[in-house]
């Protein structure tokens, strides 16, 4: 069986450690071989992907390039994609669950009759050897494993769900890369059509998206301490938010405030920083995958609702925690 | 003086004013008259446009309430002064005019009662005397607005200033014509007006010819009638009407629920709740015209002390203006009536506990809330989230990690839905949606290990509780109140519950006193109640301090809706006495006098703006009693003033606490209380 | 213009997480007391509709749903929201449908009894499975195009909507031909409007039209995915408290168990 990771290297993200990761899991745990197809507008950059994804163990590179890519229209990766399938025949076709990836996956699906998983985190074969794949469920409170019954299948891998170390290292040879040509893609003319881009003024995700949410309360003492959670947040690639507490001390603008009386968020991380844990502040983070907690006080009610603890004084866990952040990314700024 | 001398005493009816003049008094009086009629049934017609509702009956209580507010002044006097110098002045003004009440029997209806003992002792001496009191009085009041009296008496000083004024001239020119006549008559009886001889006294040393002072005593005297005409002509187009409205509001006082909203048939009505004037009842509209202006019930709002935009006064006065000037036709919500100040209310009816004059301020509130609810959909977003979590899943705290039988998950409780029936159960506690907050399920142990040792068995409805509604009601969502609280009454018929306990004194209130409306008939108990009655009949077993040793101080925080609203007092302060080792420090504010902790009226699922958090405010309260501990009666107080306490107490340890968790302390088996509920 | 709104009849998400019980055989939530609501995204997509209704003027909404009787439920709030009608597909043929599915059963319907739409609108993700399919699916199926992650709609040049769709970045305006789908997600802007007490009581008194699935294509009629496994996630529910003498060997701990949890 032929297991085909697809890498969108538009220009905004080129994340590919996912699918190539799921790709291999998948492979292996059916027996079959891993191919990876890269589709993007620039094809330097398409084979500089393709090189990265070769690295990751795939055992033939498709490419397909074409200046029309620019355009991140539905429509048009609808077509690219079903072309470069059809040229392929995979039997499992990976894409990232990104925002795109989320809409082109059932979509590419359903031309090429193919069942559809979405938002995969794992992958393992069931008795009779068929492949299951796992992906949460009712806002991440059970995990279901997921049986295809077509004789293909899209599935959408979650960011950051596989990692793919490379295991091998140089060039893969001419023979090992094929191109795709993407007539039906050039031919398409998308029906909606990109008007204005704003991106946000602030710098980082917004409260409600973030993955990563760093939290301060009671404990962060002032408006100084939250300038510090800050760079937290930000090497996280998350925001900031308080506990009412620090909201009603006038260390942070009122919009911050998680909680009963505030927002409620979801994240992967919630980092309480100096919060008690009190009810009414959890109730704004009960969506949130994992809760770790910093607070000098080892009976605090925080440490029950939370996975991960330390107990201690964040003015001296936190900015070691940042500097330790810090000198990782500069080793290796994929990883982050 | 010989019997019968005395027995002719009286004096000449309009002496000194020439037929001509009394024509024309008579005529002014008629002017003055129809003025003063059209006055009131210029709102009278607004009264009546209003929605009915039954409060002429029962008489004999109402007048009773008559007797104590409007003759014996029981609430005024709250306000000690003020209280003091009204009354005098009311008195005053009530004797004067039963002496002119007297002058029309006498002259008019020529029936002579004005006239030996009764003239020298009543007319003469009782009226001089009174006039005196209602000169001093006034006086005072005069004084009391200009220098040392509280704000709320700052507010419109000047056209109080002038009304007093008025009234003082109207004395004051009385005693003056009356001495004028004594000196230029030469009255026998002159002495039996004390006030009156002494002003005649000072006249005639003044050395004025009889000619001089009947001039004089002319002028006056048309004077002291133009202003008492006018007095009375401009009373009911003027804050004066309370002279007549006051006493007819405190007969129409509501005699029990008085902070419940109006019955709201939502099927039949055309607006649900209140949306223009019409909309409210008679008596509301009444309310608006009977308002003083004094202010006590600004001055006791939880919201105005800590600035937010409501003023109890403010708003019926706005509504009044309306009433009288305004477009009747349009909607009052946002117009005449911020709705910022409909929310900021926390229903906790210390305005309408101030109010000397009865007025409703809640309901109105709640009505108007009502409309913007029902009829609008405009609320503000946290009271709307926890209506939405109400009607997806019958409790008000969304994001709750708990469910409704984590609390007693091991304790010894038995299901109703297992028990079969409320008659294998000693108790049936309902728990309410409190324990769905940790914090709180920490009391219901308490409690519960409380009542299993005085040998008690406790029964639950655990998850087919459902919200009593009570929040829904107060926010004006009438539609969800009534499908919780007939699904309630359901659940309780099933199982035959007809008596409760429970520990949430909204809980307490509305099962108590609203669920009547919809076929209830339930027998509830506030915890500290039964905790009570347990504790007077020996069944906790004795306490395990020793008295004497180690009096920790502790103070009490009387919720609102225990407090004021159903009046449960003391009960939870005898608690406290018995419990040896504690000294109870009472907070000024205290008894039917509380200070809301902020979380009624749907408060505790906003954020506060504003200048400063109503539970702050108490805190500081109960902190600067130098108790240790904070003992409260309801878990929103818990909830508020545990938050706050922490804030204000700045380093010194007060532990905030029910009643109940103090009262298990001393149970003789020392059991960690508060024990976490066991993971599953 | 007419507009169909896609909504869905789900367990609450805001149940507490212990309350949250799976039949591990059955492959199903196994709730004790369930709660059934309207999908989130769903609201918001009503919302969503129901603004668009307002700034076109001639428009109507129509709710749509799969599912059986209880679902009628959900119709109603619709209804009470704003929607002028309501429509229920009785899922009862399908059994436990899967994406494919229902948005099988959904375009049939669409073209057999609202025909012709000019939009069709459906929550990013439905609130119990999470899986967000059925949007692209749908538009597919019906061959319209499809604008994801919209916070706004409304009328643009004659023939197109313009729609302001979250991007990773941050948002962006864009033009599509109608007729077009549009999945949407939360933002401030789309807060689901609160149903008037009178609306939610007069959408008490309708009945609500039910149909039946129609005509689907025969692999319809069985499901593409099936699970194989339903659990629940490990948690041991005990916070792991992390050891350390110096401030530098936490920190150490604290990396390797951000690490693990895959969010560094």
């Amino acid at each position: 069986m032929r297991v085909l990771a697809v890498v969108l290297s538009s220009p905004s993200d080129s994340g590919w450690a996912e699918v190539v990761g799921a790709g291999r899991a998948a492979a292996q745990a059916a027996g079959g071989v891993l191919e990876v197809a890269v589709l993007g507008p620039e094809e330097d950059v398409t084979q500089e992907v393709a090189r990265e994804a070769w690295r990751g163990g795939a055992e033939r590179i498709w490419l397909a390039a074409d200046p029309v890519l620019h355009d991140l229209s539905g429509d048009r990766y609808v077509a690219a994609l079903t072309e470069v399938a059809r040229t392929v025949q995979p039997t499992v076709l990976l894409l990232r669950a990104d925002a795109l990836g989320a809409e082109l996956g059932p979509r590419v699906a359903w031309r090429l009759q193919a069942a559809s998983i979405p938002d995969v985190v794992g992958v393992r074969r069931d008795p009779e050897g068929a492949l299951l794949w796992i992906r949460p469920m009712y806002g991440g409170k059970a995990l279901a494993a997921v049986r295809s019954h077509r004789p293909v299948t899209v599935v959408t891998v979650r960011p950051r769900a596989f990692s793919a170390q490379p295991v091998r290292s140089g060039d893969p040879s001419p023979e090992g890369i094929q191109t795709v040509s993407l007539e039906e893609a050039v031919r398409t003319v998308s029906r909606v059509r990109g008007l204005e881009h704003r991106k946000q003024e602030a710098a980082g995700p917004r409260l409600e998206e973030a993955r990563v949410v760093v939290g301060g309360g009671r404990g962060i003492g002032g408006e100084e301490g939250f300038r510090v959670l800050e760079d937290l947040a930000r090497l996280l690639g998350g925001a900031v938010g308080a506990s009412r507490a620090a909201v009603d001390a006038g260390w942070v603008p009122g919009h911050l405030q998680i909680g009963q009386t505030g927002k409620k968020i979801a994240p992967e991380l919630y980092l309480a920083v100096g919060i008690s844990g009190a009810s009414q502040h959890l109730a704004g983070v009960s969506g949130a995958r994992h809760i770790v907690a910093i607070n000098t006080d080892p009976e605090a009610p925080i440490f029950k609702a939370a996975e991960v603890g330390v107990v201690g004084d964040w003015k001296e866990i936190v900015p070691r925690l940042v500097e330790r952040l810090r000198e990782r990314k500069r080793a290796d700024p994929q990883d982050l | 003086m010989p019997p019968e001398t005395l027995r002719e005493a009286t004096r000449e009816v309009f002496w000194n004013i020439p037929p001509a003049g009394v024509g024309v008094m008579y005529l002014l009086t008629a002017v003055a008259a129809g003025v003063f009629g059209y006055g009131i049934y210029r709102e009278y017609r607004w009264w009546r446009r209003g929605k009915p509702i039954r409060r002429l009956r029962p008489v004999w209580p109402r007048l009773r309430l008559v007797g104590r507010h409007v003759l014996g002044h029981a609430r005024l006097l709250a306000d000690r002064l003020p209280g003091l110098y009204h009354f005098a002045f009311f008195w005053g003004f009530l004797a004067l005019f039963l002496g002119t009440v007297v002058v029309f029997i006498h002259h008019d209806l020529r029936i002579p009662i004005m006239r030996g003992l009764f003239y020298l002792y009543f007319q003469s001496a009782t009226l001089d005397l009174m006039g005196l009191v209602a000169v001093v009085g006034v006086g005072a009041a005069l004084i009391y607005r200009h220098v040392g009296g509280p704000p709320r008496l700052r507010r419109g000083v000047w056209s109080d200033t002038f009304l007093l004024l008025l009234f003082e001239a109207i004395l004051l020119t009385g005693f003056v014509v009356e001495g004028l006549r004594i000196a230029a008559t030469e009255d026998p009886w002159g002495r039996w007006s004390p006030v009156g001889f002494i002003v005649a006294q000072a006249f005639r040393e003044a050395g004025l010819t009889a000619g001089s002072m009947r001039w004089l005593h002319a002028i006056l005297w048309w004077l002291h009638f133009v202003l008492a005409t006018a007095f009375v002509a401009y009373l009911p187009h003027s804050k004066l009407f309370h002279l007549l409205l006051a006493p007819l509001n405190v007969y129409l006082q509501p005699l029990e629920r008085a902070g419940s909203p109006r019955p709201l048939p939502l099927e039949e009505a055309q607006t649900l709740g209140v949306r223009k004037l019409e909309d409210f009842t008679w008596k509301d509209l009444l309310d608006l015209d009977v308002c003083t202006e004094c202010g006590r019930c600004t001055a006791v709002c939880p919201a105005s002390a800590t600035g937010k935009p409501l003023s109890p006064m403010h708003l019926i006065l706005d509504l009044r203006q309306e009433m009288r000037r305004g477009k009747p036709e349009e909607p009052l919500a946002g117009r005449v009536v911020r709705e910022e100040a409909l929310w900021a209310c926390t229903t906790c009816m210390a305005c309408m506990e101030a109010c000397p004059v009865f007025i409703e301020h809640v309901p109105k509130i709640l009505d108007l809330r009502r409309y913007l609810v029902m009829e609008e959909a405009r609320i503000p977003g946290g009271m709307r989230e926890a209506l939405r979590s109400l009607e997806a899943r019958e409790h008000p705290w969304a994001g709750t990690r708990w469910s409704r039988r984590d609390w007693y998950r091991g304790l010894p409780v038995r299901e109703l839905r297992e028990a079969g029936h409320a008659e294998a159960v000693d108790v049936v506690y309902w728990a309410g949606c409190a324990v769905l907050d940790e914090r709180s399920q920490r009391v219901a142990r308490a409690l519960v290990r409380i009542l299993n040792h005085a040998g008690l068995r406790v029964g639950v409805l655990g998850p087919e509780e459902r919200c009593t509604g009570d929040p829904a009601r107060r926010m004006g969502d009438e539609f969800l109140f009534r499908t919780l609280a007939t699904a309630n009454l359901d659940t309780f018929a099933r199982y035959g519950v007809r008596q409760v306990v429970t520990s949430c004194p909204h809980c307490y209130n509305v099962l108590k006193n609203e669920y009547r409306d919809l076929g209830g008939d339930l027998q509830v108990q506030h915890h500290t109640e039964l905790l009570f009655s347990l504790l007077r009949q020996g069944r906790l077993n004795g306490p395990v301090r020793e008295a004497g040793e180690d009096r920790v101080r502790v103070t009490y925080h009387d919720p609102c809706y225990l407090a004021r609203h159903n009046g449960v007092v003391d009960p939870p302060r005898e608690i406290l006495a018995g419990l040896p080792g504690l000294k109870l420090a009472e907070m000024p504010r205290r008894g039917r006098n509380t200070f809301c902790c902020g979380a009624g009226g749907g408060r505790a699922w906003v954020e506060e703006r504003g200048a400063e958090r109503v539970a702050l405010h108490r805190a500081r309260e109960a902190v600067g009693t130098g108790a240790e501990a904070l003992a409260v009666g309801c878990p929103f107080c818990l909830q508020m003033l545990e938050d706050a306490v922490k804030s204000v107490a700045r380093g010194r340890p007060v532990r905030v606490l029910d009643v109940a968790e103090l009262v298990a302390e001393f149970l003789p088996e020392p059991e960690r209380v508060g024990s976490e509920p066991e993971a599953e | 213009m007419r507009i169909v709104v896609c909504v869905k009849q789900v367990l609450d998400p805001e149940l507490p997480a212990e309350e949250f019980v799976v039949d591990r055989a059955a492959r199903r939530p196994a709730v004790a007391n369930p709660r059934w609501v309207m999908s989130t995204f769903d609201e918001i997509a009503l919302e969503v509709a129901l603004q668009m209704r307002e700034a076109v003027g001639e428009a109507s909404v129509v709710a749509l749903t799969l599912g059986g009787p209880s679902a009628d439920e959900v119709l109603r709030k619709a209804l009470a929201m704003g929607a002028q009608e309501a429509l229920r597909i009785d899922a009862a043929p399908l059994g436990e449908p899967d994406g494919v599915q229902t948005a099988a059963a959904l375009a049939a319907a669409v073209r057999a009894h609202l025909w012709p739409v000019d939009v069709v609108v459906c929550g990013r993700q439905a609130a119990d499975t999470d899986a967000g399919q059925v949007g692209p699916l749908l538009a597919e199926m019906l061959g319209f195009p499809v604008v994801t992650n919209v916070l706004r709609a409304r009328p643009g040049a004659p023939g197109t909507l313009r729609l302001e769709r979250e991007t990773e970045e941050g948002t962006e305006v864009v033009e599509a031909q109608l007729p077009v789908l549009l999945t949407v997600t939360n933002a401030e802007c789309n807060v689901p409007r609160m149903p008037r007490v009178r609306d939610i009581m007069a959408a008490q008194r309708k009945t609500v039209p039910t149909v039946g699935v129609g005509d689907l294509p025969p692999e319809a009629m069985s499901p593409w995915t099936t699970l194989a496994d339903l659990e629940l996630p490990q948690t041991e529910g005990r916070c792991q408290m992390i050891e350390g003498e110096t401030v530098e060997a936490k920190v150490e701990a604290l990396l390797a168990e951000l690490e693990r949890l895959k969010v560094v």
